[in-house]
């Protein structure tokens, strides 16, 4: 389960560097978001649409309360996977 | 075709003005052709008004030996619904013309008898006492929703003929019937045809090979159209069925036609007057623009025009309209904006995508992703986002055949590339996606909702 999803962060990743005339070599979770792979809020609200259209699920949409923090590619994958079981 | 006098038919009062004219007609020419349905298609059917008189008499008949608290016109047919309507309005009755999205709202017309395309009338609840008439005969439409909810209208019968034109020179023509017949502009176009003893050309379906076929094989004269319907017809039609079409005069309304489709069409329809028209559902139509550019003189704002209607704008661009001396100003909902000499429809207000707090207008992503080479047809919209509010989403419709060397990952890395060059970055679309055919209302217009559920 975490390889697909981790895989989907990652191309979700890859596609919003691409369509934005930006290219990324590698994803890795260990990886800062905004640092490392120079993602801005706009960038990330793009990765997440795409993750709801390749894992069906959109966790910010529903959550309610204080949002997690989001600074590295991992964050992402845990969100993705802890709603993927609820779900 | 033989020469018909209607030069009566203004003279009637207005709710008993359909029935006239489409009798007079018959008794004159019964053989002339009203109505022609699935036109482009084999199924191809003509009504002739001797058939649509017959129609509307034994309605009348029917309406008067049980006087219905009102109709609901349920006809999948334009000429049944014609029939109905005339008939009501000849009778006094209350007629409902209500789109398949407007059902929900039958509910408050529920003594109302429902007619459908076998124009039977079933026999009447609770009746109607015709002396106690207090409110003139009218007509109930839905607003089309697209700013909100539809709700139920009435209309006089005077406001829905208004703007028919019954002068010598427009009677006996072929109107194309693009629009949904129980919408405000639909009811425009068939009531026009009628009074003037036209033929209503009503095409099988909106697939552009079949509108371009009933233009050519039928001779529509009359094409009126939203862009969007228009915009589609010219990038995806046969050449050679458009090539055969000879409309005399093009009129664009519902939405704002933009330069590069007024140049288009003025190419592929180089014998027609091409004409767009401002109407609202609260003001009926403000001004029409025939000069072949978009938007309107500069000049207009602040000025009283021919009619006495004088335009102005807020602070933020949104149109305001005032009919008359004696009318309050209206607020359209539209946003213009000052290019050169013009001004230009930038969209309306409702349709404004928030990205993080920055406004965008999906009409100018549009035409952005529209300036593309293999690409015809574009719709934005917003995407609901809970880290930016909204994202600006579009679809494209690619170009068929391609232009030589381009594949469509090649259009779509230069659509975004353009984009990212000609607007602002939340202007950007994060969210593009290649289809078939855009979304659109049924009213024919460039739908602004996001898609439903995912892909």
């Amino acid at each position: 389960m975490s390889q697909t999803v981790s895989d989907a962060v990652a191309a979700a990743i890859r596609t919003v560097l691409h369509d934005t005339g930006r290219e990324a070599t590698r994803v890795e979770p260990a990886m800062l978001l905004s640092t490392d792979l120079g993602l801005d809020s706009l960038d990330l609200a793009q990765t997440i649409v795409l993750l709801e259209r390749s894992l069906g699920v959109d966790p910010f949409r529903s959550a309610s309360g204080a949002r997690p923090a989001i600074r590295a590619v991992s964050d992402l994958i845990a969100i993705y996977s802890e709603a993927l079981n609820q779900s | 075709m033989t020469a018909v006098d209607l030069s009566r038919v203004n003279a009637e009062p207005a709710p008993e003005r359909l029935a006239f004219a489409i009798h007079e007609i018959a008794r004159q020419a019964p053989d002339r052709i009203a109505v022609v349905a699935a036109a482009g298609s084999p199924q191809r059917q003509a009504i002739e008004y001797g058939a649509l008189a017959s129609a509307v008499a034994a309605v009348e008949r029917a309406l008067s030996a049980a006087p219905p608290q009102g109709v609901i016109v349920r006809a999948r047919r334009v000429d049944a619904l014609v029939a109905v309507a005339a008939a009501c309005g000849r009778q006094g009755v209350p007629v409902a013309l209500l789109a398949d999205d407007a059902r929900d709202l039958v509910g408050e017309l529920r003594d109302w008898t429902v007619v459908d395309d076998t124009l039977q009338v079933p026999g009447s609840r609770g009746g109607r006492t015709r002396v106690a008439d207090t409110d003139p005969p009218h007509v109930v439409v839905a607003t089309s929703g697209t700013s909100g909810p539809p709700k139920l209208v009435q209309r006089t019968w005077d406001s829905v003929l208004a703007a028919a034109r019954l002068a010598e020179q427009w009677q006996g023509l072929g109107w194309l019937m693009a629009y949904d017949a129980t919408r405000w502009a639909g009811i425009q176009v068939w009531a026009q045809s009628v009074l003037t003893g036209g033929r209503l050309v009503v095409p099988a379906s909106r697939d552009p090979d079949v509108v371009a076929r009933a233009l050519a094989e039928d001779q529509v004269a009359i094409l009126p159209s939203t862009p969007t319907l228009l915009r589609r017809l010219i990038a995806s039609a046969d050449p050679t069925l458009l090539s055969q079409a000879r409309p005399e005069r093009i009129t664009l309304g519902g939405e704002a036609a933009d330069g590069p489709l007024l140049e288009q069409a003025k190419q592929v329809f180089p014998g027609a007057k091409i004409t767009h028209v401002y109407a609202t559902t609260e003001l009926g139509e403000v001004f029409r623009v025939s000069d072949g550019r978009p938007g309107f003189p500069a000049t207009w704002l602040g000025r009283q025009l021919p009619g006495g209607i004088r335009l102005s704008t807020r602070r933020d661009g949104e149109l305001l309209v005032q009919l008359s001396r004696d009318t309050a100003e209206v607020a359209t909902g539209d946003v213009v904006e000052r290019r050169g000499d013009r001004c230009e429809f930038t969209g309306r207000r409702s349709d404004v995508i928030v990205v993080g707090g920055a406004k965008v207008f999906p009409k100018r992503v549009e035409e952005v992703l529209r300036g593309v080479a293999g690409v015809t047809e574009a719709r934005a919209y917003g995407q609901p986002s809970a880290i930016t509010g909204e994202l600006v989403a579009a679809e494209i419709v690619l170009a068929d055949p391609l232009p030589a060397g381009a594949s469509p990952e090649s259009v779509r890395a230069a659509t975004l590339a353009a984009c990212r060059e000609s607007l602002e970055p939340h202007g950007v679309p994060r969210i593009l996606d290649i289809v078939k055919r855009i979304t659109t209302t049924s009213a024919g217009k460039t739908s602004r909702r996001p898609l439903v559920g995912t892909q």
